[in-house]
């Protein structure tokens, strides 16, 4: 299936590269020629220099070919025109990001049904819903959905006083036939470790688990002796859309939120907005103000000023006063591996998260279905489909003998999602969540070519 | 440049030409020269040598823009080295000097010889020999990506380091189907040339390798007098035509397979190809009429049809020793010789379409000089050329003259005279074949001296893959951004370490 992407900023670079790494046939259409040339160099795609709002380009670059559509230019017109004009080429699919506020609100004359796009999706409004969902988890520090978002990938980091410290991980597991998980990967000391039944957790490690997502409320008081709750306090830094979206969500949710923007004039707009949220107008930096405010007390910080240097910043001194768990708002995704390393709990990108919204909307097949790279180590996950071959079908997974630094976290059979041990047996059209260190990823590749 | 990516790539690559060199057993069995042992030894060989490098250093996932670079170079050199081997173990070459430069003169489409007589080697080398140009002509490593996935991310800079050319045209948005589409173009014409030959009365072996020779604009034929050999009108005719398709940009035949033969007429590029060499044959027939060469009409247009398509699109069959017409001829074939055929095509030389870039340039100079406030743009079609795409094309001249000078320059060093010295290196460069004089059509590269040879093999590798690609490789600037190599033992180690 041909896919055309309109604009080359950084949701449709993102886009092109997942999609042409899948081996899909992408076509790039934006204006600015020495951009088309870099990314032309980097990926294997075809790119077309005109605008995205004119047929005559779309026709160049073949979108009578084209299966799905996906405009994410800057501008919320040229979005809505280049989708438009898509529709009268019978394209099945049609994606575009939009900004502009009013095309989301419930009684919108202009819907998506209207516009006939399958998809209209907003930076702001997807990572809003992105740090909602993660503020839910206590102390993980990332989430990763797979399989449709059935089965998760936590990450938290382990304490001295955990119960699990040093107890073999077979034992652990044995112990528990309710609730099934898998550890997947424990990052020590900056290497990665993909463990076996053998290995132990040690105070200070970082341990990813796959779990059910309706069973993380079981699972995380069993291994870490914490409950899943909401925060009680929360504090937004930044009073922009993202700040604005994430503070009434939280005031539906009786959650107090304090929320801080420099702008005494976007001040006054958010106390229109908002009803419970105690709006304080001062900078994000003034370290004196946030403590003076309780920032120390917070369970959660969100930092979505738009400088990333302020997000980072603000992050850092609240987690050193005590603040539980931050999530920061950065621009440039480059940067997001470093950040972990820092101390910041959860790094996103309001575009990155779009991107991979839109990714996980157009997904069906294939066989390496999503790709995520592990905060601040060298492991990676994916999807991979188990072919209908003879050799798979009724197989335990023992047998196929995963190589070293690699596991199976997860099984998808149809609707089911079984995470696995070493006597889960395998069927036709499975889709393995796979764990594995780059030297592993060709021996694992080799398993099911 | 990931050191390690690139050897594993390599690797990989040696591995899909040994296969190739089992094509030529079943010629061996039917003739019985009794060459299968050569050519199984040496695909051992090209095997053994790409298994040790694949097993050696690990793949690596995200190769760069310069790796596309190394990986082309190196890997030509790689196969001009394992195609050389035939030779060398067939015993019909004098020195391992001479395999290379014939293997290396095979794959970049050249087709100058370092024999007196090619019948001296056996029907199956032949048959090699025409192989080497039939994969060299569209590029071995464009073949790889059309038939193997394995070339993964690093395949738009592959491409473009072995396809380069001031003007690209993608046909599909995924490399793979550009390269399929190329390939599946040259292969069709390859077998209509093989059916037509064979219908003019030539055995299966003749046609194919003539055919292979002509479509990848090589010039290496199965007998010592070339295509003059079969004395066939027909033959020629057939030739003349095939050699033209071949010189033109395959993604036009790609248009015109699909009945838009108007595509042909309106690119500028191919209108001046045709204008171009109509013109250089008439102009060749009035001398040679003048000077009362031939008798007769037929026969002088005939000759001269045939030596400039020749000459034009640089394959290097011959019917006639040019070597003995009027110095008006001569010259006009040289001429013809740096001009090769158009972008995109299996033909070398500097490109039509950077001369028309050219002349438009000059001519946009010289309209500024009259007029100097006048805004000015080159067009090609109805499009403005880039700013770059200019600056790049001189740049590509400058080179040009000093590959063409340095390389001059050492040949007649080594004591060869001046008409051979040079002739010699414009042939090689521009991948033609034969040159003038002691190199023309009716002699053979054989006496000059080895070091000689070697400097024309770079010729011809740096004309066959447009200089840039090589030129890069010879910097100090790109070596010093080479990587250690990620060593597959080592890597294994890690692993084990992590996971205890």
């Amino acid at each position: 299936m041909r896919i055309m992407i309109v604009g080359a900023g950084q949701v449709g670079r993102h886009l092109c590269e997942k999609l042409s790494v899948e081996g899909q046939e992408v076509v790039l259409v934006d204006q600015d020629a020495a951009k088309l040339r870099r990314l032309e160099r980097e990926l294997n795609i075809m790119p077309v220099q005109g605008s995205g709002a004119s047929a005559r380009v779309l026709e160049e670059a073949g979108i009578d070919k084209t299966g799905l559509f996906i405009a994410v230019t800057d501008s919320d017109e040229v979005n809505l025109v280049a989708c438009i004009i898509s529709k009268q080429y019978n394209v099945k699919t049609r994606i575009a990001r939009v900004r502009n506020e009013d095309f989301y609100a419930l009684d919108a004359p202009l819907s998506e049904k209207a516009l006939g796009i399958d998809l209209l999706i907003s930076p702001d409004h997807a990572m809003a819903d992105e740090i909602v969902r993660l503020s839910l988890l206590s102390e993980a520090f990332e989430v990763a959905e797979f399989a449709g978002g059935q089965v998760v990938l936590l990450g938290y980091e382990v304490q001295g006083s955990n119960p699990c410290v040093g107890i073999p991980l077979e034992r652990l597991k044995s112990g528990q036939s309710g609730p099934g998980f898998v550890i997947a990967a424990i990052i020590r000391n900056n290497a990665t470790i993909i463990p076996r039944g053998g290995d132990r957790i040690e105070a200070g490690d970082k341990i990813y688990i796959v779990v059910r997502k309706n069973n993380i409320p079981l699972v995380e008081p069993l291994l870490f002796n914490c409950a899943s709750r909401a925060p009680k306090l929360v504090f937004v830094i930044g009073g922009g859309t993202i700040g604005s979206l994430v503070a009434r969500h939280f005031e539906d949710k009786k959650i107090a939120v304090r929320l801080v923007e420099k702008s005494s004039l976007r001040c006054k707009a958010l106390i229109e907005q908002l009803d419970e949220t105690v709006v304080l107008n001062f900078d994000g930096l003034e370290a004196h103000d946030l403590l003076d405010e309780g920032i120390d007390q917070a369970d959660l910080v969100i930092s979505v000023t738009n400088s990333d240097t302020s997000n980072i910043l603000s992050s850092l001194l609240a987690k050193h006063h005590g603040a539980k768990k931050c999530i920061t708002h950065i621009t440039r995704p480059d940067f997001i591996p470093l950040l972990g390393k820092l101390g910041i709990d959860v790094a996103l990108s309001p575009r990155l998260v779009a991107a991979n919204m839109i990714l996980r909307f157009v997904r069906g097949g294939g066989t390496i279905v999503s790709v995520a790279t592990l905060l601040g180590s060298d492991a990676e996950v994916i999807e991979l489909k188990v072919p209908d071959r003879e050799q798979f079908r009724g197989t335990p997974l023992k047998s196929l003998h995963f190589p070293r630094g690699s596991i199976v976290g997860a099984i998808v059979r149809g609707r089911e999602v079984i995470i696995p041990s070493g006597e889960t047996e395998l069927a036709a059209d499975d889709s393995l969540v796979v764990f594995f260190t780059k030297e592993a990823q060709h021996l694992v590749e080799a398993i099911f070519a | 440049m990931r050191t390690g990516g690139v050897f594993n790539i390599l690797g990989k690559l040696l591995i899909l030409l040994s296969l190739s060199l089992l094509t030529p057993i079943p010629f061996s069995l039917w003739f019985g020269d009794g060459m299968v042992p050569v050519f199984l030894v040496s695909a051992g060989c090209g095997a053994l040598l790409g298994g040790a490098m694949v097993l050696l250093f690990l793949p690596e996932h995200d190769l760069g823009y310069r790796d596309g670079f190394a990986v082309v170079v190196l890997s030509w050199l790689l196969f001009a080295f394992i195609g050389a081997l035939p030779y060398h173990f067939c015993g019909a070459m004098p020195s391992f000097v001479d395999c290379y430069f014939e293997s290396m003169s095979g794959f970049t489409t050249t087709g100058s010889t370092i024999l007196d007589r090619v019948e001296v080697l056996p029907a199956s080398v032949l048959f090699w020999r025409a192989m080497t140009h039939w994969l060299g002509g569209m590029g071995i490593i464009v073949l790889s990506l059309a038939v193997l996935p394995l070339l993964g991310i690093g395949g738009m800079q592959l491409f473009q380091a072995e396809m380069p050319g001031p003007t690209k045209d993608r046909l599909a948005p995924r490399i793979q189907d550009t390269a399929r589409i190329l390939w599946s173009a040259y292969l069709l014409l390859t077998l209509v040339e093989i059916l037509l030959l064979m219908l003019g009365g030539l055995s299966f072996f003749d046609a194919v390798c003539h055919s292979f020779a002509t479509l990848a604009t090589g010039g290496f034929s199965t007998h010592t007098a070339s295509v003059g050999h079969f004395q066939s009108v027909y033959v020629e005719a057939v030739i003349i035509v095939f050699m033209f398709l071949a010189g033109v940009n395959f993604s036009l035949h790609y248009q015109g397979l699909r009945g838009r033969f108007s595509a042909y007429w309106r690119n500028e590029e191919f209108r001046l190809y045709v204008i171009l060499s109509t013109s250089a044959v008439v102009l060749i027939m009035f001398a040679n009429g003048y000077h009362g060469i031939y008798h007769g009409l037929g026969e002088n247009l005939r000759t001269a049809a045939f030596q400039v398509y020749t000459v034009l699109t640089t394959t290097g069959f011959g019917t006639a020793d040019f070597d003995k017409w009027p110095a008006v001829c001569k010259v006009l074939l040289v001429s013809l010789m740096f001009v090769g055929g158009c972008a995109g095509s299996t033909g070398g030389g500097i490109k039509v379409v950077r001369f028309l870039l050219f002349f438009k340039y000059a001519r946009l100079q010289l309209r500024s000089l009259v007029h100097p406030r006048a805004v000015g743009a080159i067009k090609m079609g109805n499009v403005k050329v880039p700013q770059e795409v200019m600056v790049s094309i001189l740049g590509f001249f400058a080179l040009y003259i000093g590959f063409f000078l340095l390389a001059s320059l050492v040949v007649t060093g080594l004591g060869v005279d001046l008409v051979t010295g040079t002739t010699a290196v414009i042939a090689t460069l521009n991948n033609i074949g034969p040159g003038l004089h002691l190199v023309g059509p009716a002699q053979h590269f054989g006496h000059l001296p080895p070091l000689a040879k070697v400097v024309l093999v770079i010729c011809m590798l740096a004309g066959r893959l447009e200089l840039y690609t090589v030129a890069v490789l010879l910097t100090p600037d790109f070596w010093s951004m080479a990587r250690k190599p990620l060593w597959r033992w080592s890597a294994r180690r890690l692993v084990d370490k992590s996971a205890a």
